[in-house]
C-alpha cells in the first residue's frame, strides 16, 4: 500500500488580489486552523504557547516573519521538529497563513505561489509510505518488548493498553491498537519520535537512546497487529517523516 | 429486598459476610460470623464486663503488643525489639504485610534522606545491585526536614478536583513525622529493604522534591532475603498468568530504577521486614482478630492490654487452616479470646475502616453500599480494614482526627479499570492461596477501555458518560511550568497564595463525578438502605475484537462477577440470578441497549454527550458481556488523634497512658502510601519500648 504523492510544483503567474482571493484567504486560514489541529497542536499547543523550552512558542515569534523558514522546517523539519514531508504547497501555504495570523499574531498571508517557489529550491519527489508496509523487523520488536517493560510498562500497562498494574496510578494513553492508531493518524512516524524522545519516559525524559527509543516504537507497531518486515525501523526523523500512520 | 440466597458460583467461595445487609444480620444471627460492624456491639466476654478492668485474666504478657502485622505494625515491631521490648504482633489475617505486601512498595520519605543523599552522589547500593543512573537531577533530590514539613503542610496545594490533601493535617504529628523520615529510612535499609533509585515522589509526597523511591529484588536462583535475591517464579514474572504464595502481585520490572535482573513491589519491601522481625525474635499470633483495648477503667486510667478472638482463615478450596509463609515466631493460638497483658504499651496498627461500609458512611454515606469493598479483599479476607482500631480506640475515650480528609485524595476511593472481579485493586494470579476467595482476576482495560462499553445501574440504566466515569484527579498541581509534581517541581513555591488562586483552579479543575453519579439512588434504590446497587459494563462480541481483551480464566471466571448470554435479556436475567448483590432484575436493560444502538445510529447521545469524547459503537453482535464495576474505597485519613509520639488522646487533649497508634489507624495526616506508616510504626516502636507500666 504505497502511494506516491505527485509533488511536482509548477511556478505559476501570480494574479491580481481581487475579492474572490479575499474570500479565499479566509478559506485558507480555516484550511490551515485545520491542517494546524491535526499536525502541530500535539507540541505547540492550540494557544501556539508551545511548551517551552521543549516545543516552541509560535504565538509572537518573530522568526515567523521569515517564510523560506517555515517553509523549509516544515518540509524538512529542524532540530526536535520532524519534517512533514507529505504537505503540499496548498497545505503548507494554508498553514503558514493560519500560524502567521493567529492568536496575537499579524504577519500577513502567505499565497502558495510563493510556497511552490521555495520547494521549487529544494528536493522536489516525496515517496510516502505507511507503518502497514513492514517497516520493523521482529526482532527490534522483542528488543523493544524488553526495553518498554522497564521503561514505559509501569504507566502504559502490560498490554500497552493505558492500564498501569500499580492500582494507585492513573490510567494513561494507551500505546498500541485501535484507539492509539485513532490518535494518531495521520501523522508521521517522525512525529511520533520525536515526541516521545522529547517528553518520555515522564519523570526523566530523553533516558533511553535513539535505537532504544524506535526499538520501543517498533513493539508498539507490533502490538497493534501491524505485520513486521525485514529492515529496521531506524531511528532517523528524515526517514521516518515518511512513514504515515494509520488505521488499516 | 432480603439477599438472595441462590448464589451458585462455582469459583467464588464467600469468604466474608459483607452481602448481608444489616437486617440480615439481624435475623440471623450470626454469631459464626461476626463481621466488623457486629464488633461495635460485641463487648469483649472477659475483659470489660465490670467497670474496672483489674480482674482480668491474662493469657499472655509481654512488653509491647501490636495490633496488626502490616507497615506501620511490623516496623514498630522491630523498633522495639531493638530497643529492648519483648513484643508481640497480633493480625486478623493468615499471613502479614497487611496492605504493605500487595502494594507497589512506592515509598516517600525525605527531608534529607539516606537514599536522597545516595542518589546525590550517584553512588550505587552497598550490595552493588543497582547499575541504573540516579533517576533524578541532584537539585530535583536536595532536600531538608524544614521543606517536607512545609510541603505536607502547605495549605495552598491543590489537585485537579480543588481539594487541599495537606492543608488539614496535624502540625504537630507531620513535624514528628518530618524529623524521623531520615532515621527511618535508614532504619528500613538496616532490615534487608533494598531502595532503587528515587524517581519523583508519591501522591503525598510534597511537591517540592523527588522522595519516592521502591523497594526491589534481583532476580535469582533462589528466594533469599539476605542476599536480596529471588526466584522468578517467586516474583510471579516466570508466568504472568501464576502468583507465588510469597508476592500475592506479580513483581515489576525494575530495570529503569536499579538495573537488568531487578524487579519490584510490596514483597520486596514486607517480606524483608518480617523475616527481620521474625529473626529478631518478634512474636506473632495470626487469625487473631484484635477487638478490645483494656484499660484501668473504661475511660481513665492506664492501658494495661487488649483482647482479641480467633478469626481462622481458611484455604478457599482445602477448607484447612492456611499457613503463614514463615512459622517460626508464630504463636498457635485458637482460643475463642484471650486477653494479652502489655507491661509497657499496646500499638494499634490494624488499619483503616475502608473495608467497614458501616464505619466507613462515617465519611460518605453513600460508601455504605456493601456491594463496593475495600483493596485487596482476597488476601486482606473479611476483617482487613475493618476499623478495628477506630471502634477500640472510641469505647476508651480517644478523640478521632481529620474526619473530612478521607474526601482529599484522588485515591480514597474511585471506579478501578480492573473490571469483573469484586478485588479490583490487584492483579493476583492463581497459584497465591487467597485467589480462590476473588475467583477471577478481572480484566485491567485502562480508562480507555471505558469507551467500550456502556455502563449501567442495578436496573439496568445508563447513569454517566461512560468515557468520563473512570477519571481521577491527578495529584496536586500547581501554577507554571507543566505543574506537575518532581523531578520537575524545582520551581513550585510552598505556602505561595498563587498555587491556589481561583483563576488557577479554574485553569486545572478536571474532575467529573462520575463516582458520584454511580453512587446515585436509582428506581431500584429502597428504604431504609437506599443502596445504589451493583454496576454493570455491557458490551458485546466486537468490543472484545476491537480490543483484544481475555475473555477467558484466569482474568474472568464463573464467579458472579462476569457473564455472557446469547441475547441482552438472557444477560440480565444472568445478572440477577447469579451477583451476590443483584437485588433486582435490570428491568431497562434491554431498552437501554436498544436506545444506546439508536444512538450510535444517530451519532449522537443526547443523555450523555459521549460522541463529544469518542467513536460510539453498537451492541448488537452475540454473544453480549456483561463485566462488573467497582467502586474501590482505598485509603483512610480520619482515624484517632494522636500526638507527635503517635500516643492516642482522648476527647479532654489528654494522652491515655500506654497506647499508641500509627498507619491508617490514625486521622489528621493525609499522606498517601507507605511512608507514613512506617515513619508513624519507627516513632511508636521507639516510645513504645521506653513506656513505663507504673
Amino acid at each position: 500500500m504505497k502511494k506516491i504523492i505527485n509533488t511536482l510544483y509548477i511556478m505559476l503567474a501570480v494574479p491580481a488580489m481581487g475579492i474572490s482571493q479575499q474570500l479565499d484567504e479566509m478559506g485558507q486560514f480555516e484550511h490551515g486552523q485545520q491542517l494546524y489541529q491535526t499536525n502541530c497542536t500535539l507540541c505547540h499547543m492550540d494557544t501556539g504557547a508551545g511548551s517551552p523550552p521543549m516545543f516552541r512558542a509560535l504565538n509572537q515569534n518573530e522568526q515567523l516573519i521569515n517564510n523560506t523558514l517555515i517553509v523549509t522546517n516544515i518540509k524538512q523539519g529542524t532540530g526536535a521538529m520532524p519534517a512533514f514531508p507529505d504537505l503540499d504547497a496548498d497545505e503548507i501555504a494554508a498553514l503558514a497563513t493560519y500560524i502567521r495570523n493567529a492568536w496575537d499574531n499579524n504577519y500577513g498571508e502567505v499565497i502558495s505561489e510563493e510556497v511552490a517557489a521555495i520547494l521549487a529550491q529544494m528536493d522536489q519527489v516525496v515517496q510516502m509510505s505507511s507503518v502497514w508496509d513492514g517497516v520493523y523487523t521482529e526482532s527490534q520488536a522483542q528488543r523493544g518488548q524488553s526495553l518498554y517493560s522497564g521503561t514505559c510498562g509501569a504507566c502504559h500497562g502490560r498490554r500497552l493498553n493505558g492500564a498501569p498494574e500499580d492500582p494507585d496510578m492513573v490510567s494513561t494513553p494507551p500505546l498500541a491498537r485501535a484507539r492509539f492508531l485513532r490518535v494518531w493518524e495521520g501523522r508521521s512516524l517522525a512525529t511520533l519520535f520525536e515526541y516521545t524522545r522529547v517528553t518520555m519516559p515522564a519523570g526523566n525524559p530523553a533516558s533511553l537512546t535513539n535505537e532504544e527509543f524506535i526499538d520501543v516504537i517498533a513493539y508498539m507497531l507490533f502490538v497493534s497487529g501491524i505485520p513486521a518486515g525485514n529492515h529496521e525501523l531506524q531511528p532517523d526523523t528524515t526517514s521516518l517523516a515518511h512513514i504515515l500512520i494509520e488505521r488499516q | 429486598m432480603t439477599k438472595k440466597q441462590d448464589n451458585n458460583h462455582d469459583g467464588l467461595k464467600k469468604s466474608h459476610d459483607q452481602s448481608l445487609s444489616r437486617r440480615d444480620f439481624v435475623k440471623t444471627g450470626a454469631a459464626a460470623s461476626l463481621g466488623a460492624s457486629a464488633l461495635l456491639n460485641s463487648g469483649a466476654a472477659n475483659a470489660q464486663d465490670s467497670s474496672s478492668a483489674f480482674n482480668v485474666n491474662w493469657d499472655y504478657e509481654v512488653d509491647v503488643i501490636i495490633a496488626g502485622g502490616g507497615c506501620a505494625g511490623l516496623t514498630a515491631a522491630i523498633r522495639a525489639r531493638d530497643l529492648g521490648a519483648s513484643v508481640m504482633v497480633v493480625d486478623q489475617n493468615y499471613d502479614l504485610g497487611g496492605r504493605m505486601l500487595h502494594s507497589g512498595s512506592f515509598t516517600s520519605l525525605g527531608g534529607g534522606d539516606p537514599v536522597q543523599l545516595r542518589d546525590i552522589k550517584g553512588d550505587p547500593d552497598k550490595e552493588g545491585f543497582i547499575t541504573a543512573n540516579p533517576a533524578e537531577e541532584p537539585k530535583e533530590l536536595d532536600d531538608s526536614i524544614d521543606l517536607l514539613f512545609t510541603d505536607i503542610t502547605d495549605w495552598s496545594v491543590l489537585d485537579p478536583k480543588a481539594q487541599s490533601p495537606y492543608r488539614y493535617n496535624d502540625r504537630e504529628l507531620v513535624r514528628a513525622w518530618a524529623e524521623n523520615c531520615p532515621a527511618t529510612r535508614q532504619f528500613l535499609i538496616d532490615n534487608y529493604v533494598r531502595f532503587a533509585r528515587i524517581s519523583g515522589t508519591h501522591g503525598g509526597g510534597g511537591l517540592s522534591r523527588a522522595r519516592g523511591a521502591r523497594c526491589f529484588f534481583m532476580i535469582g536462583e533462589k528466594t533469599d532475603i539476605k542476599a536480596g535475591t529471588i526466584t522468578a517464579e517467586d516474583a510471579g514474572v516466570a508466568d504472568y498468568e501464576r502468583t507465588s504464595a510469597f508476592a500475592p502481585v506479580q513483581m515489576m520490572d525494575a530495570s529503569r530504577l536499579v538495573g537488568p535482573g531487578a524487579v519490584m513491589n510490596g514483597a520486596a519491601l514486607s517480606r524483608p521486614l518480617e523475616y527481620s522481625a521474625r529473626e529478631k525474635g518478634v512474636e506473632f499470633m495470626l487469625h487473631r482478630h484484635f477487638d478490645e483495648v483494656i484499660r484501668e477503667n473504661p475511660f481513665s486510667g492506664r492501658v494495661l492490654g487488649i483482647s482479641a478472638h480467633y478469626s481462622p482463615r481458611q484455604h478457599p478450596d482445602t477448607g484447612e487452616l492456611m499457613q503463614s509463609y514463615w512459622q517460626n515466631g508464630n504463636v498457635d493460638e485458637r482460643r475463642q479470646t484471650v486477653c494479652i497483658k502489655a507491661r509497657r504499651a499496646v500499638i494499634l496498627a490494624s488499619g483503616g475502616h475502608a473495608g467497614n461500609p458501616e464505619i466507613r458512611s462515617m465519611f460518605y454515606p453513600a460508601m455504605r453500599e456493601p456491594a463496593f469493598p475495600t483493596s485487596g479483599v482476597a488476601l486482606q479476607g473479611p476483617h482487613g480494614q475493618d476499623a478495628s482500631a477506630l471502634i477500640a480506640g472510641l469505647r476508651v475515650g480517644a478523640n478521632l482526627s481529620g474526619m473530612q480528609q478521607n474526601i482529599s485524595y484522588p485515591t480514597t476511593f474511585h471506579i478501578a479499570p480492573r473490571l469483573g472481579t469484586r478485588d479490583a485493586y490487584t492483579t493476583m494470579m492463581p497459584g497465591h492461596p487467597t485467589f480462590g476467595f476473588r475467583g477471577s482476576a478481572g480484566i485491567n482495560v485502562g480508562s480507555v477501555g471505558f469507551e467500550e462499553f456502556i455502563a449501567v445501574n442495578q436496573v439496568g440504566k445508563r447513569f454517566f458518560n461512560e468515557v468520563r466515569l473512570p477519571a481521577r484527579p491527578s495529584p496536586s498541581r500547581y501554577p507554571g511550568a507543566d505543574g506537575g509534581s518532581p523531578g520537575r517541581g524545582l520551581d513550585h513555591k510552598p505556602l505561595d497564595w498563587r498555587n491556589c488562586r481561583k483563576e488557577w483552579v479554574r485553569e486545572m479543575y478536571n474532575y467529573d463525578h462520575g463516582l458520584d453519579a454511580a453512587l446515585a439512588i436509582n428506581e431500584g434504590s429502597e428504604a431504609p438502605d437506599y443502596y445504589s446497587g451493583p454496576l454493570w459494563a455491557i458490551f458485546d462480541q466486537s468490543a472484545v475484537e476491537r480490543t483484544g481483551w481475555e475473555m477467558r480464566y484466569p482474568y474472568i471466571a464463573n464467579n458472579g462477577y462476569s457473564f455472557k448470554a446469547d441475547t441482552i435479556e438472557e444477560l440480565a436475567q444472568q445478572i440477577f440470578k447469579g451477583h451476590e448483590f443483584q437485588r433486582m432484575p435490570l428491568k431497562y436493560l434491554t431498552e437501554t441497549v436498544a436506545t444506546w444502538n439508536r444512538y450510535v445510529n444517530d451519532g449522537v447521545d443526547p443523555e450523555f454527550e459521549r460522541e463529544v469524547d469518542a467513536p460510539m459503537n453498537p451492541i448488537v453482535e452475540p454473544p453480549f458481556y456483561a463485566l462488573s464495576i467497582m467502586v474501590i474505597w482505598h485509603d483512610s485519613y480520619g482515624g484517632l488523634r494522636v500526638n507527635g509520639r503517635q500516643q492516642v488522646v482522648d476527647m479532654q487533649g489528654q494522652v491515655i497512658p500506654g497506647l499508641y497508634a500509627g498507619g491508617e489507624a490514625v486521622g489528621g495526616f493525609n499522606k498517601h502510601g507507605l511512608g507514613k506508616g512506617h515513619v508513624h510504626g519507627y516513632i511508636a516502636g521507639t516510645h513504645a519500648a521506653e513506656d513505663s507500666y507504673a
